[in-house]
């Protein structure tokens, strides 16, 4: 199972220190423009509910940077655009890559060029068709565009061909079996070429895909109103008629606006929980590929001595951050994927324990011993909560760290385009394809690697990982060595995992559990 | 001081002064006072209701309540501060200065003041730590900015009154310099506005302070402030529903001390309350027995502004 969507990760560094979405939202609402998102569709579990869709799902969750696919720079935009596009396959609940709008796919044997069939009668939300053409024409935008943020993950993509209507078939410039998965999220939406080649600007506010639904008004930072595409593909599973999203909940207000149906899903800090199960919601902890993450930009002083690097991994109790910034939700980890993912390797969790002594020493080391204390900005979205932990925990080590809060509408331009920061507490939100996240996290193009440097025998790694069929007997170890040498290798620092909770009015069903883009198959509101 | 030791004679400027300086002292002190450090953080104990060790609490991280509040003392003030120091040497001056040196100085000074007085506190804030970075002296020094024409319409309006006072003109008509006037018989009579002024001024600032670091501006955690706490109280609301009135409640007794004290203030000395016509009417008798009014203050003026008037977009709550 691989996942996650593509390009760029959530921005941001928020974690769910319940005090203060809000606070941090309306900063960047002065100072920026806003965020959105929602899902898509799929043929997870659940109901066989034919076209008796009705209801109104109101999602509190976030809004996307944009509604066009190749320029969002966020992660976890994943989630909302998935509502309006759909691509060429999609992540069954296992992360394995299931049909979406192509309904087979055949990879040559060497793995160099893959071939997919699309299903007949596709049709943009606007009714136009949908051929192989106009996937094409949409993959070679996301790769050649000046302004795409997913291009550094199609450019192996040497060359793309129609060669009748429903067949594209993709040439690599090497092998790499993760091609399905990597286009089952946001590097893979299809976009309407009628739409980007006259006016793409129009993108970002009107997206022009093929997905569950169609976005029928949308008012920046405040709401989006989708309505049931009927001439979806998978139209069937689409059991809500009326679709709402909403900004990121406050978590002080987030079970009142449960309580009071301004939401009827939405999502909530650990702190919340017990609040919410109290108010009669209904709560669901559903494991994520979400995972906290100090990045480290190891071209900048102090990191460029691996030392300091080595020293922080250590310093940093992630147990008590768990515990305490995240109310227990999750797990602890140090690298960049949850345990029972195929690319997890537990043995990799005996690396960095929490040893303060040894930070120390290793401080010392590089010249930072005792009053010459170093001196670092930990940059954070959210300064509550995980942040003064950290701060804490560093100065028990003699480091002095002082916090700084950006705006979540510019964290992605400050600390990933332009790299002016040190150290940043962020989320990954996780990719569709594992490699892809190797790529977003260590590339040397990394979106989320600020000191864009990246290992030679993490590279060699990856390049096994990709020649290697997912379905392989010798897939799972041939990735763990991977991870084994970004987490060895690269600065960044993992922390813990953070599933999704979700509290839902007991009138909505069980949501489906999908580890990467969070869809709403089946899902009835009654 | 004259105007202090006269309104000591009321029992609610006793009080307000009394709660005002429990106010002072933490804030000056409330380091030293607290019990804990007010920063340690202790995450086994997070969320604790009050017991002995910790009379009011801890909070999200296992600090000691009672401590942040009084180490949030000074910061929270000291932001109050700072804004109306700014406002005071930023209008009065020119307030004053524009009864005296000529029309051209008047009508930029009266312009610039209702440039000023359209903006919103908040959102102006807001916007000038945006753009000169998060800190509170930026936010304070936008505040102060703002502020401002409050000062400059209340002196102006004092010294357009003095201006035709008749001791006024025969002091100009045996030769005294304007500047012997500005500082003999102006200033004097101008400063017991200044003080109400003054007095309202911090209440208000103190609420838009609160206001700024309850949005996360201005102060950054994990320095506390009366506005951070009670923010980050409200993501626990489940685990403790009282804590958010705790920052409350300092907020409250000490914005409402100095409003009572303003009041007292202008109750037993007159100032600002002469400036227009009915209410200057009313407030004739009590100023009588205080200082000595000039007669010309009853004259109304249309730039005249009652002190007892709050900006309509400073916060409430």
């Amino acid at each position: 199972m691989q996942n996650f969507p593509n390009s760029p990760a959530r921005p941001a560094g928020r974690l769910p220190s319940p005090g203060g979405p809000d606070r941090r939202s309306f900063l960047g609402l002065s100072l920026g423009a806003g965020a959105a998102l929602v899902l898509s569709a799929c043929g997870g579990e659940s109901t066989e509910s034919g076209s008796g869709a009705g209801g109104t799902l109101k999602w509190g969750w976030d809004l996307p940077t944009s509604w066009d696919p190749v320029t969002s720079s966020a992660g976890w935009d994943v989630h909302s655009l998935s509502l309006v596009y759909s691509g060429l396959t999609k992540l069954g609940p296992g992360g394995e890559a299931v049909p979406g709008l192509a309904e087979s796919w055949k990879y040559n044997k060497e793995g160099t060029s893959v071939s997919f069939t699309l299903r007949k009668g596709l049709r943009f939300s606007d009714g136009s068709p949908l051929t192989a053409q106009e996937v094409k024409k949409s993959i070679e935008r996301g790769r050649d565009d000046q302004k795409s943020l997913i291009a550094s993950q199609l450019v192996g993509f040497e060359k793309v061909t129609a060669p009748d209507a429903h067949t594209v078939t993709v040439d690599l410039a090497a092998p790499d079996f993760q091609i399905p998965t990597l286009l089952a999220g946001k590097t893979g939406m299809v976009v309407d070429p009628k739409v980007f080649e006259k006016d793409p600007g129009s993108l970002a506010t009107e997206p022009a895909g093929s997905g569950p639904y169609t976005l029928s008004s949308y008012v920046e930072n405040s709401k989006a109103v989708l309505r049931r595409n009927s001439g979806y593909w998978d139209a069937k599973h689409t059991t809500v008629e009326n679709f709402e999203l909403y900004p990121r909940p406050e978590a002080s207000t987030v079970v009142a606006s449960l309580k009071s149906g301004q939401y009827n899903v939405a999502e909530i800090p650990g702190s919340q929980v017990k609040a919410a199960r109290a108010a009669g919601l209904k709560v669901q902890v559903i494991p994520s590929m979400v995972i906290a993450v100090l990045d480290v930009h190891n071209k900048k002083e102090p990191y460029t001595d691996p030392d300091v690097v080595l020293a922080l991994k250590h310093a940093i109790d992630r147990e008590e951050l768990l515990k305490t910034a995240a109310f227990g939700y999750g797990e602890v980890v140090r690298q960049p994927f949850p345990s029972g993912y195929v690319g997890h390797d537990p043995e990799l969790e005996k690396l960095f324990p929490y040893d303060p002594a040894k930070a120390r020493k290793l401080l010392a080391k590089a010249g930072y011993g005792e009053g010459d204390e170093l001196e670092l900005t930990l940059t954070t979205q959210e300064a509550e909560g995980a942040s003064e932990l950290i701060q804490a925990q560093l100065k028990k080590v003699g480091v002095k760290a002082k916090i700084e809060t950006i705006p979540e509408a510019r964290a992605t331009q400050i600390v990933y385009v332009q790299r002016k920061k040190g150290l940043y507490l962020d989320k990954f939100a996780g990719r569709d394809s594992a490699t892809q996240a190797f790529q977003v996290l260590f590339g040397k193009e990394g979106l989320m690697n600020p000191g864009r440097t990246t290992s030679p025998e993490l590279e060699k790694a990856l390049e096994v990982v990709r020649r290697t069929p997912l379905e392989s007997d010798d897939y799972p170890r041939v990735l763990r060595e991977a991870t084994s040498a970004a987490v060895r290798r690269m600065p960044n620092v993992f922390l813990y995992t953070m599933p999704r909770i979700l509290a839902r009015n007991p009138s909505v069903s069980k949501i489906p559990e999908f580890s990467v883009v969070q869809r709403f198959e089946g899902v009835t509101v009654s | 001081m004259k105007t202090i030791s006269r309104s000591w004679r009321l029992r609610s400027a006793r009080l307000a002064l009394a709660a005002l300086a429990v106010v002072a002292l933490c804030a000056a002190l409330g380091g030293v006072l607290a019990p804990h450090d007010p920063l340690a953080q202790h995450p086994s104990d997070m969320l604790q209701g009050p017991s002995l060790q910790h009379p009011l609490g801890t909070d999200y991280l296992g600090r000691d309540v009672a401590s942040r509040l009084l180490a949030g003392t000074g910061l929270s003030v000291a932001g109050a501060l700072e804004s109306v120091g700014a406002a005071m040497v930023i209008g009065a001056l020119p307030g004053v200065a524009s009864a005296w040196f000529g029309r051209a100085l008047e009508w930029g000074a009266l312009r610039a003041a209702d440039t000023l007085m359209i903006m919103p506190f908040t959102v102006f804030a807001i916007a000038v730590v945006g753009a000169l970075g998060n800190g509170m002296h930026q936010a304070m020094l936008a505040l102060g900015l703002l502020f401002a024409p409050l000062y400059f319409r209340v002196t102006r309006a004092a010294a357009l009154g003095l201006k035709q006072a008749q001791y006024v003109e025969a002091a100009e008509l045996m030769g005294a310099s304007r500047r012997w006037v500005l500082r003999v018989h102006v200033w004097g009579k101008v400063l017991p506005t200044v003080a109400v002024t003054t007095a309202q001024a911090i209440g208000q600032a103190l609420l838009v302070v609160s206001s700024l670091t309850f949005l996360g501006l201005g102060v950054q955690p994990p320095a506390p402030t009366w506005g951070g706490m009670l923010a980050s109280d409200l993501g626990y609301l489940a685990q403790q529903p009282w804590a958010p009135l705790i920052p409350g409640a300092a907020i409250m007794i000490t914005v409402g001390a100095l409003n009572i004290l303003a009041d007292a203030i202008r109750d037993s000395t007159g100032a600002g309350s002469g400036t227009a016509g009915a209410a200057g009417a009313a407030s004739v008798s009590r100023a009588a027995a205080g200082t000595p009014k000039s007669p010309g203050s009853s004259a109304s003026q249309p730039h005249a502004v009652r002190t007892g008037e709050v900006p309509a977009d400073v916060p409430t709550a």
